[in-house]
């Protein structure tokens, strides 16, 4: 199946996700057009990371588990649209097989494994030579990780545990490489490495990324088109240069 | 020297005892507490099919490991999934069922010494002057060559693979597309089958009797939990811990102080080390 002839790769048309009574997502619809970088920007609790679980499934996780222990109530009503296709109840590695894939927030590395074994284990997919053209891909997008492929994960530093989430990610050949805040708790210098590690991938592959952030800065000028959340809601949506003009925009992230 | 050779054996066969169990726990963390269960009906379906189906040994050995590899895939697709991320409900329905095994293979006639399974090999050699019977010898290779053969599948292949990473964070192996109960189930028959294996290697030794399955499940629990929950390489030195002790003081003291010891060496250990020897819960922590 090819992506409908508006462009889009992934559509989320009316989403509402509610964990038992409290409302995470209100009504939101994004549109990801496919090969472009989209950024969705938003505080803490402005629903990024439901968003995130939602398009990549593991949502269905969460309400299972839930349902097992006797927890939260998770429901969720709207439209989840990947090439045309609902996919709103496949499960999370149903989607991955269809090229959605999740680098996730704090990276989740596979942290008593070794750099390697991490990025093999991303490869579950991948058939050999896929696997051999992308593991070589991700060295040359970080060659730092080449000489560290023997430490276990768990010793790398910030930095390189997301590098190496984002490796891993790229080695379960995604078509929607989704980002759950990738530059959370990284050094400023590392910051802007990993923004334009982002932007190469966009422009060497035809991976279509969907990142989300709360600390917007040094992404804005990297992404095709973003939009803002609050409370679960979109406030704003708009080009990158839109964004960055736009007056509340300047006040929120750029502190000015 | 005696003590030597025999501590080894006897380490081995602990290893060989609790390998499954660590395995299930390790990679999926299923507690199997049917483990000593499974080992015993697999000697049990091995004797069926040795003397009432006149099958050959090897035919009967391979057959009753195919079987009970499927027991423990159904062992998890229809109950344990149920329970799946609930501990303690993991543990009461495996025990149960576990129990449920046991005592229908007692009330089926399990009873007594009548059910003996016969030796690979019936002769013996002199290692430095201790007889051991060439059987010994096979379950400690058959040992060394499973553990090579789990380490390989376990860092080589893409199956096993997905189980260490299922077994580290489900939720970034879920969207790398590695089905968790698929994964769960193989790791659950796969314990299965090293229980079953290790039935079939050590039940000739003695007698196939209802009482060993408990004392099994302990011994696993004991290993695991001294080696530290889910780490092999704990799981096979406290083997050779136990095992040595075990040894040692059915040498020394009396025969049946080797459960004891066991269950000694359980509480010393979670005194001065409550994660286990290799138990690595907690210390990797994620730098952020």
């Amino acid at each position: 199946m090819s992506s409908p002839d508006n462009g889009f790769l992934l559509e989320i048309k009316n989403l509402i996700v509610f964990y038992e009574n409290a409302i995470a997502i209100n009504n939101v619809s994004l549109n990801f057009r496919e090969g472009q970088i989209t950024g969705v920007f938003g505080a803490n609790s402005a629903g990024k990371s439901s968003l995130m679980h939602t398009v990549s499934g593991i949502i269905l996780d969460m309400k299972e588990k839930e349902k097992r222990k006797g927890g939260e109530r998770i429901t969720w009503y709207g439209e989840i649209k990947y090439r045309g296709e609902d996919i709103l109840n496949l499960k999370p590695s149903e989607r991955a097989k269809k090229g959605i894939v999740l680098c996730p927030e704090r990276r989740q590395l596979f942290s008593e494994s070794s750099a390697l074994e991490n990025l093999k284990i991303g490869g579950y997919l991948a058939d050999k030579t896929q696997g051999k053209k992308t593991l070589d891909y991700v060295f040359s997008l970080f060659p730092e990780l080449q000489k560290l492929k023997y430490r276990e994960a768990g010793f790398l530093s910030g930095g390189e545990q997301q590098m190496l989430a984002i490796g891993r990610a790229l080695m379960a050949q995604p078509k929607l490489l989704l980002l759950d805040e990738p530059l959370l708790g990284l050094a400023p210098s590392v910051e802007s490495r990993l923004a334009q590690a982002i932007k190469q991938i966009r422009n060497e592959t035809k991976i279509t990324i969907a990142l989300s952030e709360q600390y917007a800065r040094p992404l804005f000028p990297v992404i095709d088109y973003g939009y803002v959340l609050e409370n679960g809601g979109i406030v704003l949506e708009g080009s990158s240069r839109e964004l960055m003009d736009n007056p509340d925009v300047i006040g929120a992230y750029f502190g000015m | 020297m005696e003590l030597v050779i025999y501590g080894i054996i006897n380490s081995v066969s602990l290893i060989l005892m609790s390998i499954g169990f660590a395995l299930a726990y390790g990679v999926s963390r299923v507690p199997n507490f049917a483990h000593g269960a499974l080992f015993i009906l697999t000697g049990y379906i091995t004797w069926i099919f040795l003397y009432q189906a006149g099958l050959p040994y090897a035919l009967a050995v391979i057959l009753s490991l195919i079987i009970i590899a499927l027991i423990g895939a159904a062992l998890y697709q229809l109950i344990l999934i149920r329970v799946r991320g609930m501990p303690i409900s993991e543990i009461i329905a495996s025990f149960g069922v576990g129990l449920a095994i046991l005592e229908l293979l007692r009330w089926a006639g399990l009873r007594g010494m009548t059910y003996m399974l016969p030796p690979f090999m019936k002769e013996s050699l002199n290692i430095a002057g201790v007889p051991v019977s060439y059987h010994r010898v096979i379950i400690v290779g058959a040992a060394m060559i499973m553990l090579f053969f789990l380490w390989y599948f376990t860092h080589y292949t893409k199956p096993g693979l997905a189980l260490r990473a299922i077994a580290q964070n489900e939720r970034a192996a879920l969207v790398l597309g590695i089905d968790s109960d698929r994964a769960a189930t193989v790791a659950v028959s796969l314990g299965a089958v090293l229980a079953g294996l290790a039935g079939v290697l050590l039940l000739p030794l003695g007698n196939i009797v209802v009482e060993m399955g408990y004392e099994v499940l302990v011994f696993a629990i004991a290993v695991s939990v001294c080696g530290g929950l889910g780490s092999w390489k704990g799981a096979v030195v406290a083997s050779f811990l136990i095992g040595f002790a075990q040894i040692i003081t059915v040498t020394y003291l009396a025969s049946h102080y080797h459960f004891v010891v066991a269950l000694l060496i359980i509480i010393i250990v979670l005194i001065t080390k409550p994660s286990g020897l290799y138990g690595r819960q907690k210390e990797l922590e994620e730098r952020v």
